[in-house]
């Protein structure tokens, strides 16, 4: 559509080979230079460039903001790279015992952005099932290091950016003073086809708030906000 | 292809409402003993709405109707019932809920179903109800809603605007439904015109169930962000779950958004603040 023109050539183009047959190949080889060198005077006159081509960005899987500077996701991948560099991140939250890709970290490394691990079972070592939830343990450091606002702008995720990003997620709206049925809503918006986990869920409602310590010269303003 | 399957579907259960509502005709004026008893013969409405028989009847052959329809062409009708916004269901829900909410003075914040943050100060959600109210005044601390529905807003969540200090934009859409009803480009332009103005933000904005209006306003301002397509129907999707509409997102697809564009960078809103 950015090539104004150029479309008329192609459907001679289509024409030709659709009237294609060994007899006379060698009329189309010529014709198809003319148009590939745009060398007549029509092709000068009417290909023009409106614009580049559009480049598009691509967030990660279950990309979400959350609240402001604060954002949620999947595993990111080189596709989404572009997309996170507009983030601005300063770190990211890895909800999950294993390594995420090395193209991640190499990426991290690059632009200076903090991987911050939360194990999900510290004692699990390499075993970590991608269905085990997370322990109240590193639910907690992962929202001590949300409620800090030095750590901002922040990315929190998961394998798919479901199940233990909405877990995580889940309990901040506790703190948030959010009523359950909303967090479970919100939870559920994310998990799919497959739908929530009553475990998740049941973590969620279980989980103390004031285990969570917040300094609130460092908390963000819509947490301070919040604990009015 | 859908389409006319539809279509015919639909055509068919009319004619046999119609069918049914000329039989019903039929019995009024046999029994002409009671049109002079009602005064008024020319109300079949009327008539039928003031006899309990005739009216059960109706409701019967009405249900009836609704049956087939479900069963031929489920999804339209009731995606539809869905979007529309029903006055009276929010008028009782909100009731409730302020019988409760008085009895059991709380702590916690309830966000309107479908809530969401957007981008900068930009939030979305489904139609607010007074237990919401205290949500978006605290803790959004909107300066603007901007709702996506023609019909009048409800006198309660007016009074509540008012004392909040919130200013109302409408921007009435009716949705894209099937066959053949679409939002013009031009509203959708309006509407960002609103929501992109940082004078108005923070600003909320909602339709009746925050899932296809707001989810095509959402979609555009996702294109303006320059997101790939399949990300903006994925998200689309995760919001108007279980009730996505291919019809929307061939309108956020096909949106011209060079209007807004031109306008959005002489007033220097672009890029949207993350």
């Amino acid at each position: 559509m950015s090539l104004a023109g150029v479309n008329d050539d192609n459907y001679s183009n289509k024409s030709n080979l659709c009237e294609n047959t060994p007899f006379d190949e060698d009329v189309d080889e010529e014709e198809d230079n003319i148009y590939i060198n745009e060398e007549t005077e029509l092709g000068r006159e009417h290909v023009l460039i409106a614009h580049g081509p559009q480049r598009r960005i691509v967030p990660p899987l279950n990309f979400c903001p959350v609240e402001r500077h604060l954002y949620r996701s999947g595993q990111p991948s080189p596709v989404n790279f572009p997309f996170l560099l507009n983030l601005n991140l300063r770190t990211i939250i890895w909800l999950a015992n294993e390594e995420p890709q090395d193209s991640l970290l190499e990426f991290c490394d690059i632009h200076n952005i903090r991987l911050e691990f939360a194990a999900i079972n510290p004692d699990g070592g390499e075993d970590d099932n991608p269905w085990d939830g997370l322990t109240e343990h590193s639910i907690i450091n992962a929202l001590q290091t949300i409620v800090n606002q030095d750590n901002y702008p922040l990315l929190v995720c998961c394998g798919m950016g479901r199940h233990r990003t909405g877990t995580v997620i889940g309990c901040l709206r506790r703190i948030m003073g959010w009523n359950l049925a909303s967090v479970s809503e919100e939870y559920r918006r994310f998990t799919g086809s497959r739908g929530g986990r009553i475990l998740v869920e049941l973590l969620i409602e279980a989980f103390d708030t004031n285990l969570v310590k917040i300094d609130s010269s460092k908390a963000p303003s819509w947490l301070l906000t919040a604990l009015e | 292809m859908t389409g006319s399957n539809n279509e015919t579907g639909e055509a068919s259960a009319i004619d046999s409402l119609i069918e049914n509502e000329a039989e019903i005709i039929r019995l009024i004026q046999k029994d002409v003993s009671m049109l002079r008893d009602n005064g008024n013969g020319n109300d079949i409405h009327r008539i039928i709405n003031e006899d309990k028989i005739l009216k059960g009847e109706f409701e019967h052959i009405l249900q009836r109707f609704h049956d087939n329809c479900k069963r031929e062409d489920g999804q339209l009708l009731e995606e539809d019932e869905e979007d529309l916004f029903d006055k009276d269901e929010h008028m009782t829900k909100s009731e409730e809920k302020r019988e409760f909410q008085s009895e059991a003075q709380q702590e916690e914040v309830i966000p309107p179903e479908n809530f969401s943050h957007v981008a900068g100060e930009i939030y979305r959600s489904s139609f607010p109800r007074v237990e919401n109210f205290q949500f978006l005044q605290t803790r959004l601390k909107l300066k603007s809603i901007l709702v996506l529905i023609p019909e009048e807003y409800p006198a309660e969540n007016k009074e509540f605007l008012e004392k909040s200090g919130i200013k109302l934009y409408q921007v009435g859409m009716s949705g894209n439904k099937e066959p053949f009803v679409n939002i013009p480009s031009d509203l959708l332009t309006k509407a960002l015109e609103i929501v992109l103005n940082p004078d108005h933000q923070p600003v909320l904005i909602h339709c009746n169930r925050g899932k296809h209006r707001t989810g095509c306003l959402i979609g555009c301002i996702r294109k303006l962000q320059n997101w790939s397509l399949t990300m903006i129907f994925d998200e689309y999707r995760r919001f108007a779950f279980p009730k996505a509409r291919a019809l929307d997102q061939q309108f956020i697809e096909m949106y011209d958004d060079k209007e807004i564009i031109t306008l959005a960078n002489k007033k220097n809103w672009l890029p949207i603040q993350w």
